[in-house]
């Protein structure tokens, strides 16, 4: 294992290498950054041509340049060394002063669009391989072929002229109409009727109960004043908790033996009563304790799996960490619409942002800044991630379909095993096996993805900063983009390899 | 074939693994012990005259289609036949005659949108009218299956332990520790050395004959009243072959288990086999006991395929005699006998008729053939099928 | 004992189906004609096509649309469309296209014959791309399959260090040089970075295939290495790299009109789709229509195309054959 990481940590070394060395090649051809002055003529532009070739190493030739290049930039894998140099702009700011920001609101944007993408294409997915032909899996199909057939930019703007706008028109003053509540309802009834399927009498008491919830509660929320001032609290936390632990266990035990339902509504409890005691923590905890907290739910609700798992010890912890983890998430979501008021006041109303990653001088504690990260999330976040949720649902469909038809699943049938187990246990496992291939090349197609979504979005980050320098001619920062973009796709490759080799036993040897 | 003695420990199949400790084990397995090891020795000999053995299985006018873009694909049009306990059953036939197809119908393996009718019992229950809860308990636990190619009908990912522990823990609930010690005792039980450590590898760390092997360990684990084993020899090396189907007739000895034997290969039908189904396109056009069959086919059909079996007694390979065409479509099937195309016996009732499956000279012994007395005449039926050059000669 | 040898093949299905016997082309043709929402696209891209290429007239053929790209007119009713499709007994205006049916932009350029040429330009590069890019890939790709040893290693880490890089974002870097140089060459550069997603499936066919027995048998009577190519193994990979090629169509119409509407793909004079929206972007609150033209013409192409090339993968994929319910 540890050799095989290490020949890939090689080979993707030389990958990179040769890329940024095209790169550097392609950018350096791409323009000359002192085409404008030389048409200046103003006195003492001669100076300033001098001192930019100067600062931009621009009199030596490309491969040697990109050698020297190469030598300061290879300090920044020092730790802690202060020398990392990434050139300088035209501008003559330090690229590395400029790509600070840039990185971290880029990949801000990027892991949450990756997950979101990933789970929600792997779910969709699934459940319209395991619905095949159904109405949901033709309403899928087309839906995921239009994603990917739309024009990435178009969208980006047309979510921010029309979406953005309405948005907050509406939470100036949110209510739900009758006939809205209505649509919704039968919108939402129609997927779960067709997710779930079954014969007819089932499909239309699906359909019923989701057209009822969705529209009641959309109803009562308007009428309760909700969306004026959302939240979730504890007893929407409790019945979440309790829904989880329901949920995970028919997904990952069934109900058969009560050991795994038992542990995971323990978890769920003890989850429910630690929100109301640690009240105080979580008024204003810094990201350190957040991240604490996590890993403390995690590790209590694997001693609840283990104490009380019984004989299905094992997917008893699975099951309570699952439950943690998504109480843990809306406890998370609860504490974040905490901070809607003040926020709501802060922004003037307009709370779906179209600008920039953050609000300018906005400070509300660690739940309003998240909100307000959040909030400014949302829209590129749907622009950028829908070609990728179209990919994984499309990908996951194809490969469980695939596997579905597989001599192992008919064996696992044989051998008597409940469906969810097939599915589970012996479907989906082998069914990731290619998506993790999907990942790497995902996450490339979503760095070119920000440019584009950057720019729309005015979100100040890597892409940004990559199209301003190249329509300034602006060669180092335009090459600082290639080397993190680089890097990113290098590391997610190896993320993406190891993910295989966990996966798929038969390349761990080679 | 070895006969179990009344002193093999594995004669009681809930002598096997943790049995003991099951509460589950008690009412389903208690039927088998009515055989009495007497008459067990009488039934493991050739399977003549099985009287007051039990009947396991009994499968009545099975019918399965699948509609497809090009039309009906009538895979089985009335299969019938029966099975006692300790009994093997030999189904041949060429590919897509249906022999496969009627036998997952049994475990309730095809794709959903095959239709099935007829009826399929099981101790008398009818299984294609059980629960789907009710049908997977019998899956893997009273009925086994083992499949052809042992390359690919084990999951990549999980090690061989956790998938031979899996099949015991899907019928009763233990500790894994005791599921894995059963395993192992699997693994053993089919000739497996260290099956231990073996119990971690994972399927392609095993040979095709070690995993066939595996297969077969994983069929019996529970002690299955029925093993349907779907040519399980057929992807291996002809040496591995022998050796897999010895272990195979040990191990249903051992287990008390009956076989449903599925194969395209004669010689593996008549090396085990106490009786013997042919299958034709979807039917079955010839039931009987294995010599009965072999020596005294009344089927042309079956005449021929003992006709295209090369045979070292031969003096000259011009004996070989094959059967000329190919086996029809089974979306749109020409009147009449099916098997007439190709048959030197066919006259215009054949053409016309579908011969229904009667009886013949011997007892047990059916055939649907039309003209079955006319095999009954000759010494060599399959000499019927001889090529024209041969006959001039 | 009888040795064990049986006339049927080894192979039992488990459906166990005869189907009447029809070659490969015929099946594959069938299968195509049969995916409705493929032939739908067809017939709509071809009168895209047709609409497009006719209306403002290809190099010096003139087109019948009266009016003329470039030329710059009065605005008309704020240059509002004119185009209207709700008959008049549903209380509409009537079915007509009206003098500028897709409406003016600020300078009084009709919008139809702008759009129009916009398509023209976009459907135009991504054939090129379409073509040249395929054409890289299964070259690339062949050789690599083909000849394995360092050949392979070298194409194929090549490859690696292309598909490393953002394609948006390197290509951009290229098109921003060329773009002046017109349509053509913008679609040469893209085609250099998009064919290294076919190069690794034509590897990986060839790959496959080299080990098969047909190929054996060739290389064992003495045929030459291009011919085995081009007779035995790129006719088998054709399902393949058709497909491949009339996606990399829908991609390259997408990434053309990205590129333009970062301003690094179509220079003006000329324009394209992707041009056209980021030309009116600003102009979206008093006239969305010249926003949402291009943006619609976009998606037809996309889509049509994309769905195109999902039935040529389900006509050449043998797996379709398989029951259905």
């Amino acid at each position: 294992m540890l050799a095989f990481i290490v020949r890939r940590l090689v080979v993707s070394a030389g990958v990179l290498l040769a890329g940024t060395f095209l790169a550097y090649c392609l950018v350096a051809l791409s323009g000359d950054p002192l085409a404008r002055l030389r048409q200046d003529n103003t006195p003492g532009v001669e100076d300033r041509i001098a001192e930019m070739t100067d600062r931009l190493n621009l009199d030596t030739p490309v491969p040697l340049r990109y050698l020297q290049w190469l030598g300061s930039a290879s300090k920044c894998l020092v730790p802690f060394a202060a020398e990392c140099d990434l050139g300088q702009s035209v501008r003559g700011q330090d690229v590395t002063f400029l790509l600070g920001n840039a990185v971290s609101s880029t990949l801000q944007l990027i892991t949450v669009a990756t997950f979101t993408a990933m789970i929600v294409g792997v779910i969709v997915g699934i459940v319209t391989a395991l619905r095949q032909y159904s109405r949901l899996d033709y309403a899928t199909t087309l839906a995921s072929f239009f994603f990917v057939s739309l024009p990435l930019f178009w969208f980006a703007v047309l979510l921010k002229q029309y979406v953005a706008i309405d948005l907050n028109d509406w939470l100036a003053d949110p209510t739900v109409s009758l006939p809205a509540a209505a649509i919704v309802g039968v919108i939402s009834g129609l997927i779960w009727a067709s997710a779930i399927g079954g014969d007819r009498r089932r499909v239309w008491i699906s359909f019923g109960i989701a057209f009822a919830a969705t529209a009641g509660a959309l109803l009562i929320l308007s009428a309760s004043g909700w969306f004026a001032s959302p939240g979730l609290g504890p007893v929407v936390v409790t019945v979440v908790g309790g829904a989880a632990a329901l949920g995970l266990t028919a997904l990952l035990a069934g109900f058969r033996y009560r050991h795994v339902l038992y542990a995971a509504l323990a978890t769920a409890a003890v989850g429910a009563i630690l929100n109301l005691a640690l009240d105080q923590v979580l008024s204003d905890p810094s990201y350190l304790t957040l991240i604490g907290l996590l890993l403390l739910a995690v590790a209590i609700a694997g001693g609840v799996g283990y104490a009380l798992g019984g004989l299905q010890r094992k997917q008893a912890i699975q099951t309570s960490i699952g439950v943690a983890v998504i109480m843990s998430v809306t406890i998370f979501i609860d504490r974040m619409l905490s901070a809607w008021g003040n926020y709501f006041d802060a922004v003037d109303g307009r709370v779906v942002a179209t600008f920039g990653s953050r609000t300018p001088n906005y400070d509300g504690g660690t739940w309003g800044n998240l909100l307000d990260t959040a909030t400014h999330l949302l829209l590129p976040t749907i622009a950028l991630i829908l070609v990728s949720v179209a990919t994984y649902s499309r990908y996951t469909r194809a490969s469980m379909l695939e596997v579905m038809n597989q001599d192992y699943v008919r064996t696992a049938r044989s051998k008597g095993l409940t469906e969810r187990t097939v599915i589970v246990r012996h479907a989906f496992r082998n069914g990731l096996i290619p998506i993790t291939t999907l990942m790497a090349f995902d996450v490339a197609g979503l760095m070119g993805g920000a440019v584009i979504t950057e720019t729309v979005f005015a979100w100040q980050g890597m892409g940004f900063m990559f199209v301003t320098a190249l329509r300034d001619v602006d060669p180092n920062p335009a090459m600082a983009f290639f080397l993190v973009t680089g890097l990113a796709a290098v590391v997610f490759n190896m993320l993406a390899d190891i993910a295989y080799a966990y996966l798929d036993p038969r390349i761990r040897l080679s | 074939m070895t006969t179990p003695t009344p002193d093999d420990p594995f004669r009681d199949p809930r002598s096997m693994g943790a049995a003991g400790s099951d509460p589950l084990d008690v009412p389903a397995a208690a039927p088998t012990e009515e055989i009495g090891p007497d008459e067990r020795a009488h039934l493991g000999h050739l399977g003549l005259s099985r009287v007051g053995a039990e009947e396991l299985l009994r499968v009545e006018d099975l019918h399965v289609d699948f509609p497809t873009d090009d039309g009906v694909v009538r895979a089985v049009r009335g299969v019938s036949y029966s099975l006692n306990a300790g009994e093997v059953l030999g189904i041949v036939g060429e590919s897509g005659s249906g022999k496969s197809v009627s036998s997952m119908a049994v475990l309730g393996l095809l794709p959903k949108s095959a239709r099935i009718r007829g009826s399929i019992r099981f101790r008398g229950d009818d299984v294609l009218g059980m629960s789907q809860p009710a049908q997977r308990s019998l899956r893997g636990r009273r009925i086994a299956m083992i499949f052809q190619d042992p390359m690919t009908a084990m999951n990549p990912v999980h090690t061989i332990g956790d998938q031979l522990a899996e099949a015991v823990l899907s019928h009763e609930l233990m500790p894994r520790r005791k599921a894995m010690a059963r395993a192992e005792e699997a693994l053993a039980l089919v000739g497996i050395p260290q099956p231990k450590t073996r119990l971690r590898s994972y399927p392609h760390e095993f040979s095709g004959g070690m995993r066939q092997r595996a297969m077969i360990a994983m069929a019996i684990i529970n002690s299955p009243d029925v093993i349907i084993a779907d040519e399980p020899t057929t992807a291996l090396d002809v040496t591995v072959q022998a050796q897999i189907l010895e272990k195979l007739i040990e191990v249903k000895d051992a287990v008390g288990a009956a076989i449903v034997l599925i194969t395209h290969d004669l010689g593996v039908v008549a090396g085990m086999a106490h009786r013997v189904l042919v299958m034709y396109a979807g039917r079955a056009v010839e039931i009987g006991e294995t010599d009965e069959v072999f020596y005294n086919a009344r089927m042309p059909y079956t005449a021929g395929l003992l006709g295209s079996i090369p045979s070292l007694e031969a003096q000259d390979a011009s004996r070989l005699r094959p059967i000329k065409g190919a086996p029809p479509s089974l979306i749109n099937l020409p009147t009449g006998c099916p098997f007439s195309p190709r048959c030197p016996l066919a006259t215009d009732i054949c053409r016309e008729q579908e011969p229904a499956l009667l009886p013949t000279d011997s007892m047990g012994h059916v055939a649907a053939c039309h003209h079955w007395d006319e095999l009954a005449g000759v010494d060599d039926p399959t000499a019927f099928f001889r090529s024209e050059s041969e006959a001039s000669r | 004992m009888i040795t064990p040898g049986d006339p049927a093949a080894p192979a039992a299905d488990a459906q166990g189906m005869t189907v009447v016997a029809r070659t490969q082309a015929q099946l594959v043709r069938r299968r195509f004609f049969r995916h409705r929402a493929a032939m739908i696209s067809l017939v709509v891209f071809a009168l895209l096509l047709i609409l497009s290429f006719s209306a403002t007239g290809i190099g010096p053929i003139p087109g019948w649309w009266k009016h003329d790209y470039t030329t710059v007119g009065s605005v008309v009713e704020g240059g509002s469309p004119t185009l209207s499709v709700v008959p008049t007994f549903l209380g509409g205006d009537g079915m007509h296209l009206g003098d500028h049916p897709f409406g003016q932009d600020n300078k009084g350029i009709d919008y139809f014959a702008l759009t129009m040429r916009g398509t023209q330009v976009s459907i135009m590069i991504a054939f090129i791309v379409g073509a040249l890019g395929t054409l890289l890939g299964v070259l690339i790709g062949a050789a690599a399959g083909f000849f394995r040893g360092w050949t392979e290693t070298i194409l194929m880490r090549f490859t690696d260090i292309i598909i490393v890089m953002p394609l948006l974002a390197i290509v951009s870097v290229l098109a921003n040089r060329v773009g002046n140089a017109g349509p053509f060459w913008l679609a040469v550069v893209i085609a250099l970075f998009t064919w290294t997603g076919l190069a690794r499936i034509v590897r990986g066919e060839f790959l496959s295939l080299r080990e098969k027995e047909f190929i054996e048998a060739a290389r064992a009577v003495g045929t030459p290495a291009w011919r085995i190519i081009r007779k035995h193994i790129l006719p088998n990979t054709i399902g393949v790299i058709v497909v491949s090629a009339t996606l990399s169509i829908a991609g390259a119409v997408l990434l053309e009109t990205a590129l333009s509407f970062l301003g690094f793909g179509v220079k003006p004079p000329d324009t394209s789709l992707g041009r056209l929206i980021s030309d009116y972007q600003s102009a979206f609150a008093s006239r969305p229509w010249l926003f949402f033209w291009p943006g619609l013409f976009i998606v037809l192409i996309a889509l049509t195309v994309n769905f195109i090339g999902d039935g040529l993968r389900d006509a050449f994929d043998p797996r379709q054959n398989k029951v259905r319910s």
